[in-house]
């Protein structure tokens, strides 16, 4: 039956024309109010409650009418808004109570099934009807036309139709879709706009009520409610638990590839000396970084690396010892070239290394220092040093018997042996003379020369140093033997030779050069026979005119006492001249016409006053001379009766000298007395040299044939304290103390020189001056007492 | 002559007393003269280098002007004494007291 009254209703309303909205789904709503499951049209209200079911009414209370609004503007273009939902037209609503958002509808085909036969105006509906049936909307329905009341009412009749016969209306919507677009193009629409209601999106409840509202107790009692249920919930049976299983999904392994990662260690050791090396050579290394080609492997890498990198790697480079020259440099230079050059020479020449000085140099501090690990212990008896035992060595069975020999002759005194110094070089060669250096107390000059006329060969000047006695550090060849030498004070570094053949040679010792620097060989004035002594003297005492500073003075076989001045080459004037003064001829005491000078051997300087000097002559006289006078002697000692060989004043007592002559004995004399105070002899052999020690007054070295003697005054002036016998077929001819130490050197025919030191001397605190002028003072009172004494004016 | 000179002096150091070898070393370590049979020679001139480097480098943290003028290694059996410079280093082992 409804069917049927609807289908009269809708032709009677000719939806298409009236209906001011497209809306298709007019002409094809069909109430169906037996199918309750539709989704209905609230909005029919009017055609419900006439129909039948209010059931359905009632349900669709609960739906929000929604009204399609279709809105044209002035060209008649459909400028409607579009709904904010869109609801699916498969989907059958559930309930009866869904709420029906919008039915844009009108030209979508889609969605206007399930849609509502909401048409356009809703001002239709709001007539009185839709109050009793859709409380919410009520407001905006007021606006309506009387016109439309009409129509509404009419429309009012269509309702949407969900039958079953889905694709007949579909088809009819098309239909009448078309229809109405033609026909509505030009009409005039009126347009309506209400508001719809609010649409929420979100609603979040408050959790917490004011306790001041109106709805706080309400709130208070349910939660009490809630809170008593839940204590009562444990153990109630009403509340089951029960655990639910959730499905893990199946892994499944993905494989990703990536780039490995490379890693590099990198290092560097910055230490101060590398640093100050970048510093220094920051301004060198402009063109070239030196990378040696060869070498540790380990910098190898670093070296390719180095030519395009910066600083880091440089001080790595640096570790290595050649690169320490050039390599590091700053990281500016770095930047600004980076030319890495290899080195020039890849091995380093044998040859140029062997010709290096440097190479040189250190070799000799390496035989030095070979020298003193063998010669150490002799050394630091040598200087004094406490002797310690290398407790890594082993001593051997004779050195244990040549200590223990010793150590039992530890009372007495004696000569301990050190060491000889010796070389090929000298090997046979007579050692004439030695001398230490002013200034250098290790160097050591020995002259070597035969002191007969026979036997000639020629001389040899070694400078030896203490700290090599196997090798001499200097080797000068000379062409006659060598009789004097001595080293300048001044200079120290001139070494003045006097040689067989009278000439004068000065040498430089800082070098190695054969020549001297002078020679006295041009001199006109040369001395015509052997030079028998030299020496440097200093004239500091104020002497006017020209003779300031240092002098060689040198005493020759042709009987003058020589001054050399070194002006142009050498120069000699003679400050004396030894005449002998036993020509008389024709009783007369002194001949000027035969002048024969009795040859020089000796001679020396008073220390403290150096005006005033010793001679010693062939015949055995001794004068004293003054330097600013050169006729007359002051005054002669006679009392040898050969040749004087050595004559000495005693550094410490002003007035005492020694002297030694080939008539076996050694005279001490007195300056004011002509005759000798004291005469020592110990057998019948010539003594070749004496000297005072420097340390102690009362002690004096004496140099025979076949022996070496040491006299000490104190103990005895009758024989000498140590003995030392040398080997047979050695003569000791000379004889050196050692200024700083107590050793005495002595150089032998053979052409050694040994180091003795003298051992179990007895010492005393001071130099024994004193006990000297006792010595002589008891000596000439007991010649006094003896007898009458001889003297001569 | 002045490489006669060198030879004489090293033969003079060879004919000491106690004196076991003679090493010459250039500047990256490789052995060239030496007195000693190859083994030891090129044991030597390798730990000697590392020493030396070591030895050098301390000299110069403390004080870069300062530099390594000579070195002695005294042991129980022997003595090593090097003496370096940029360019090659001397190597004598001696002992003294054979």
């Amino acid at each position: 039956m409804s069917n049927t009254t609807v289908k009269q209703k809708r032709t009677a309303l000719k939806v298409v024309k009236s209906s001011k909205t497209l809306n298709v789904s007019s002409g094809v709503f069909r109430v169906n109010q037996s199918i309750t499951k539709t989704i209905n049209p609230s909005i029919s209200g009017k055609s419900f409650s006439s129909a039948s079911d209010s059931k359905v009414l009632d349900k669709s209370l609960a739906q929000t009418p929604k009204h399609t609004v279709q809105v044209f503007d002035e060209h008649g273009q459909d400028v409607t808004p579009h709904p904010l939902y869109n609801p699916d037209p498969g989907v059958l609503q559930p309930k009866q109570g869904k709420i029906f958002p919008a039915h844009d509808t009108s030209w979508t085909t889609m969605t206007d099934f399930p849609s509502v036969a909401f048409q356009t105006t809703n001002a239709s509906f709001t007539g009185p009807f839709t109050k009793s049936f859709f409380g919410s909307v009520s407001a905006s329905r007021t606006s309506q036309t009387t016109e439309s009341v009409t129509d509404e009412t009419k429309e009012l009749l269509v309702k949407p139709d969900l039958s079953s016969s889905l694709s007949d209306v579909q088809a009819r919507r098309e239909e009448v879709k078309e229809q109405v677009r033609e026909d509505i193009m030009d009409r005039v629409v009126d347009s309506y706009l209400t508001e719809t209601e609010t649409i929420w999106l979100l609603d979040i409840p408050a959790v917490s009520v004011s306790e001041d509202s109106g709805d706080a107790e309400a709130v208070k009692e349910r939660n009490n409610a809630y809170t008593e249920l839940c204590k009562n919930r444990h153990g109630n049976d009403k509340y089951v638990e029960r655990s639910m299983q959730t499905f893990n999904d199946a892994p499944k392994t993905k494989e990703v590839q990536s780039d490995s990662i490379t890693m590099v260690d990198k290092a560097v050791m910055s230490t101060t000396w590398d640093m100050y090396d970048s510093f220094c050579n920051k301004g060198d290394v402009s063109e070239n970084t030196v990378v040696s080609a060869e070498g540790n492997k380990a910098t190898v890498p670093d070296s390719s690396s180095m030519s395009h990198l910066l600083n880091p790697s440089g001080p790595d480079q640096s570790m290595s010892v050649f690169s320490t020259t050039s390599t590091v440099s700053g990281s500016s230079a770095r930047l600004e070239k980076m030319t890495c050059v290899l080195p020039v020479e890849e091995e380093p020449d044998l040859e140029l290394i062997l010709q290096s000085d440097k190479f040189k140099q250190d070799l000799a501090v390496m035989e030095r220092v070979v020298l003193a690990n063998i010669f150490q212990p002799k050394l630091a008896a040598y200087r004094q040093l406490p002797v310690i035992e290398d407790p890594d060595c082993v001593q051997t069975q004779i050195e244990e018997e040549s200590w223990t020999e010793q150590s039992k002759n530890s009372l007495s005194p004696f000569l301990e042996h050190l060491w000889v110094f010796k070389c090929e070089l000298t090997k046979g060669r007579n050692v004439s003379s030695m001398t230490w250096n002013k200034k250098n107390p290790d160097l050591l000059a020995v002259g070597y020369g035969q002191l007969d006329f026979k036997d000639q060969k020629p001389g040899l000047v070694c400078c030896w140093s203490l700290k090599n006695p196997t090798w001499p550090d200097r080797i000068f060849h000379c062409e006659s033997g060598v009789t004097a030498l001595d080293f300048s004070a001044c200079n120290a570094n001139q070494l003045s030779v006097g040689l067989y053949d009278g000439t004068i040679a000065i040498y430089n010792v800082q070098t190695t050069e054969q020549t001297p620097i002078i020679d006295s060989s041009d001199c006109t004035n040369m001395h015509a026979c052997p030079v028998w002594q030299l020496r440097w003297v200093d004239h500091d005492t104020g002497l006017a005119g020209e003779d300031k500073g240092e002098m060689l003075i040198s005493v020759s076989g042709d009987g003058r006492i020589s001054k050399w001045i070194h002006y142009k080459g050498l120069e000699c004037v003679d400050l004396m001249k030894l005449k002998s003064p036993n020509m008389i001829v024709n009783n007369q005491r002194w001949n000027p016409k035969i002048l024969s000078l009795a040859p020089g051997l000796c001679f020396d300087f008073h220390p403290n006053d150096s005006k005033i000097y010793l001679a010693g002559t062939e015949e055995g006289h001794i004068h004293k001379c003054s330097y600013s006078y050169n006729e007359q002697f002051l005054e002669t000692y006679k009392a040898h009766t050969g040749p004087v060989y050595k004559v000495t004043w005693s550094p410490f007592c002003p007035d005492v000298f020694l002297s030694c002559s080939s008539d076996w004995t050694i005279y001490l004399w007195r300056q004011e007395l002509s005759k000798p105070v004291l005469g020592f002899t110990s057998g019948q052999k010539v003594v070749f040299d004496i000297m005072w020690s420097p340390h102690c007054a009362t002690v004096f070295g004496a140099v025979r044939e076949g022996k070496v003697e040491i006299w000490d005054l104190r103990v005895s002036s009758l024989d000498p304290t140590i003995v030392s016998a040398s080997s047979p077929g050695v003569n000791p001819t000379a004889l050196l103390f050692t200024p700083e130490t107590d050793c005495v050197l002595v150089g032998d025919s053979e052409g050694q020189v040994t180091v003795y030191k003298l051992k179990n001397l007895p010492a005393g605190d001071s130099t024994q001056v004193e006990v000297l002028e006792d010595v002589i003072q008891t000596t000439l009172s007991s010649q006094h007492t003896l007898g009458k004494t001889d003297r001569d004016a | 002559m002045l490489q006669a000179e060198v030879e004489e002096t090293i033969k003079r150091i060879q004919s000491q007393k106690g004196v076991q070898g003679i090493i010459i070393v250039n500047a990256e370590g490789i052995p060239i003269k030496s007195t000693l049979d190859n083994s030891s020679t090129v044991q030597y001139a390798g730990n000697v280098h590392q020493l030396l480097m070591k030895a050098r480098g301390m000299v110069r943290d403390i004080d870069p002007q300062n530099d390594l003028t000579f070195l002695r290694v005294r042991s129980k059996k022997n003595e090593i004494m090097i003496a370096p410079d940029k360019d090659y280093f001397l190597i004598v082992i001696q002992n003294p007291t054979e």
